[in-house]
């Protein structure tokens, strides 16, 4: 697995991606004027994008890159989740130069405490940079950790009584998550050691790879159970998901943006990266099986609770676990397909939601409220933006033309056409269907869609009396753009696109990556 | 098995079950800075735990990892929480949303449950450290317990700690301790953590008057 030309060639897109984020940070510390701030901040993530698309270059005629002795490795899988980090990111840093400015105007924010959320920001891009590139499961953990102390003061960034009480539960619960994924991570260690027998490296992925058939299978269950609980608390499954919907609401929205669209990708790819270990050493009905059934939960149940929202970023958060939920379930479902629809949704659903964060931010300054019933007639208000919420909820529920559509349309149907191996389906050693197959697939698919519909009819009547009718007393009307309108274009454009035609190098990055999850 | 093993063994062992007996005291305690103190002990007892099994097998970064404990989790974190509480209006919780007595009792459940969920895996560990495992799993599971069944926010943050007390024991008693970089990043998350909670408990305070997590209703369904 270990290529030696990827150690003797330069490696300069690395070090941006690691370093950049770091200066960047510590640069904001020290810069007290608002536009230079944001000038740094651009031209960190401007760099960053462009240090990604070189690395995806190399990753996609050398296969992977392994570099810093062995501690970066990148293959298809974390080079793909890197774009969805560096393309959310600029657009969340061309979003904030209007939304941080307006905040500040309007003295919800104190100028100085600019640098502060600066550095915040970067040190948690940074930590995702990391946890998507580290080579050591180890390095991973510490990295998704980091992400969590980034950000739960970026999330209680208002200082509000409530944003104070999210900002707190999420840091209570996800930390005891991830202490928990922490346990699972020192039994896989556990057993690789005794394996590879070399300490230092034993939890490197290029050389678990190699062995995770030999490693023993209950040591291995437990600690898929274990990771699967802890970073699934940072991806949001129901039931681990309480901390979620409270952060969303609280959060700024440009931070929600990243929350939803890139925070919860890293925690799914660290996902990725331990079932694709422990599918090696077990049938991959075991881990299937498991994400099969965490997604269905995650998906049953945020349908209903977006039924009951009164508030549209909650709104927005429990769309955010329902489609946490669809991708897990073509995860589940595996195979080349299921795989690659879950991937491509977790880069359709990046876009989607920073659209939705993006427009629930526009409406939020306009409006002053976060009530469904407080926002009347955005039409009317605040066109370009009431189109951008329709397209942002329209691709939320799986409309075509938009690209959500189309990798829906992909787990649906790697669903409905799944083998099951064996005849019973073992969840643990406590619950066990047994049901024929083709039963069972037309039933998950069955509930699926009846789920699919209760969704749309309850995201599109409260957006839709969001945008119609006439706006209230004292709003004003219409819409000038600013800098914070390049985002939402962008994502429309690539909401559509990419529904209609996958670009080739993207195509190929995807194929690749669910190789490197789907061995055989 | 020869006659030193056997002892180091036994000495691990008992060890171990002294960083259990610590965490049955957590949950038994309803003064806020003595919470503090038996965490404090127990970190003492992880890093004895730590140094012994350094010793016995002669694997040097572990005692590397018992001085970073004893820096981390005996002095600097125990000293931030010390600060935290000395700010607060009170130092006895009243009032958990589980009892005394059923915790403990609970937490005894939680023992014997860790013990069946590492039954199989056991026999593949060193001799040396075998039972720790499941006396890590145990400990892990009690500190979750204890952030269930508080309410102030000091006392859930000593679960925590404890939680990660256990993981810690885990990788001592499992694999002879993790990678130095991995273990480096752990102690820097840990103390990272400490110094926020001691943030936020200090900024609850200012905004809600109580740290008494139970006040947080503000956001529901």
């Amino acid at each position: 697995m270990t290529d030696v030309s990827g150690i003797e060639s330069p490696m300069w897109p690395v070090i941006v991606l690691l370093a950049g984020p770091v200066l960047a940070g510590l640069l904001s510390l020290v810069i007290r004027r608002a536009r230079v701030l944001h000038a740094v901040n651009l031209t960190t993530m401007l760099a960053l994008g462009v240090a990604e698309t070189v690395l995806t270059r190399r990753v996609l005629a050398e296969g992977s890159v392994t570099t810093l002795g062995t501690l970066v490795y990148v293959d298809a899988l974390s080079d793909f989740i890197l774009i969805i980090i560096t393309a959310i990111g600029l657009s969340c840093s061309l979003y904030m130069w209007s939304y941080m400015d307006e905040q500040v105007a309007r003295g919800v924010i104190a100028p100085k405490h600019l640098g502060a959320f600066f550095f915040l920001f970067h040190m948690f891009l940074f930590a995702m940079v990391a946890a998507t590139m580290a080579n050591s499961l180890g390095v991973q953990w510490v990295a998704v950790e980091g992400t969590t102390l980034a950000t739960t003061f970026l999330i209680a960034f208002f200082r509000r009584r409530e944003s104070l009480e999210a900002g707190w539960k999420y840091l209570i619960l996800c930390s005891v998550g991830i202490a928990l994924a922490l346990f699972g991570v020192v039994l896989t260690y556990y057993s690789s050691v005794r394996v590879l027998g070399d300490a230092s490296s034993a939890l490197n992925v290029t050389e678990l790879i190699g062995v995770a058939d030999r490693l023993d299978p209950n040591v291995l269950k437990l600690a898929f159970l274990f990771i699967l609980v802890g970073y699934g608390t940072k991806v949001g499954l129901v039931p681990m998901h309480t901390w979620l919907p409270d952060a969303y609401t609280e959060a700024p929205a440009p931070i929600a943006a990243m929350l939803a669209g890139v925070l919860e990708t890293v925690a799914v790819y660290t996902l990725l990266r331990s079932k694709a270990i422990v599918d090696q050493a077990l049938p991959s009905e075991f881990t299937g099986n498991l994400l099969l059934v965490f997604g269905f939960v995650s998906f049953m149940v945020a349908s209903l609770f977006i039924l009951l929202q009164h508030n549209y970023k909650r709104l927005f958060a429990y769309s955010s676990i329902e489609h946490m939920g669809l991708a897990m379930i073509g995860f589940g479902v595996g195979g080349l397909v299921g795989t690659f629809g879950g991937l491509f949704h977790l880069l359709n659903h990046a876009l989607a939601k920073a659209l939705a964060f993006f427009v629930a931010g526009n409406i939020h300054r306009r409006h002053d409220t976060l009530e469904i019933d407080g926002v009347r007639g955005l039409a009317k208000s605040q066109p370009v933006t009431a189109v951008a919420t329709l397209i942002a909820a329209f691709a939320l529920v799986g409309l075509p033309p938009f690209s959500p559509f189309v990798s829906e349309l992909l787990v649906v149907s790697a669903l409905s056409a799944q083998n099951f191996a064996s005849d019973t389906m073992h969840v643990g050693r406590f619950v066990a269907l047994t049901i024929s197959d083709e039963m069972r697939s037309v039933g998950l698919v069955a509930v699926f869609l009846l789920f699919g519909v209760v969704l749309f009819g309850g995201m599109m009547s409260k957006i839709g009396s969001m945008v119609w009718g006439s706006p209230r007393e004292g709003v004003a009307r219409g819409e000038s753009w600013t800098v914070g309108h390049v985002p939402l274009l962008v994502m429309v454009a690539a909401l559509i696109g990419l529904g209609f035609a996958l670009p080739e190098p993207v195509r190929m990055l995807l194929t690749r990556a669910v190789t490197v999850i789907v061995q055989r | 098995m020869s006659e030193s093993t056997h002892l180091g063994s036994q000495l691990v062992n008992l060890c171990s079950v002294l960083l259990l007996l610590s965490c049955f005291a957590v949950v038994a305690q309803r003064r806020l800075s003595a919470c503090v103190d038996l965490f404090a002990l127990q970190s003492f007892f992880l890093a004895t735990t730590a140094a012994l099994v350094a010793f016995l097998t002669g694997h040097r970064h572990i005692y590397l990892a018992a001085a970073l404990t004893v820096v981390v989790k005996v002095i600097v974190l125990p000293r931030i929480l010390r600060k935290v509480i000395e700010r607060l209006n009170v130092s006895r919780e009243l009032v958990m949303n589980i009892n005394i007595p059923a915790g403990l009792l609970i937490c005894g459940g939680l023992v014997v449950v860790a013990f069946f969920i590492t039954q199989p895996i056991i026999p593949l560990g060193y001799l040396l450290t075998r039972d720790s495992l499941a006396i890590a799993l145990a400990i892990i599971l009690i500190g979750f317990f204890t952030m269930i069944a508080r309410k102030k926010a000091v006392t859930q943050m000593v679960g925590f700690l404890v939680m990660e007390n256990g993981v810690f024991l885990g990788t001592t008693a499992a694999a002879y301790g993790m990678p130095l970089i991995v273990e480096l990043g752990v102690f820097f998350d840990v103390l990272v953590a400490g110094l926020i909670a001691g943030i936020y408990t200090h900024r609850l305070q200012d905004a809600f008057d109580s740290v008494d997590t139970s006040e947080l209703t503000a956001l529901k369904e």
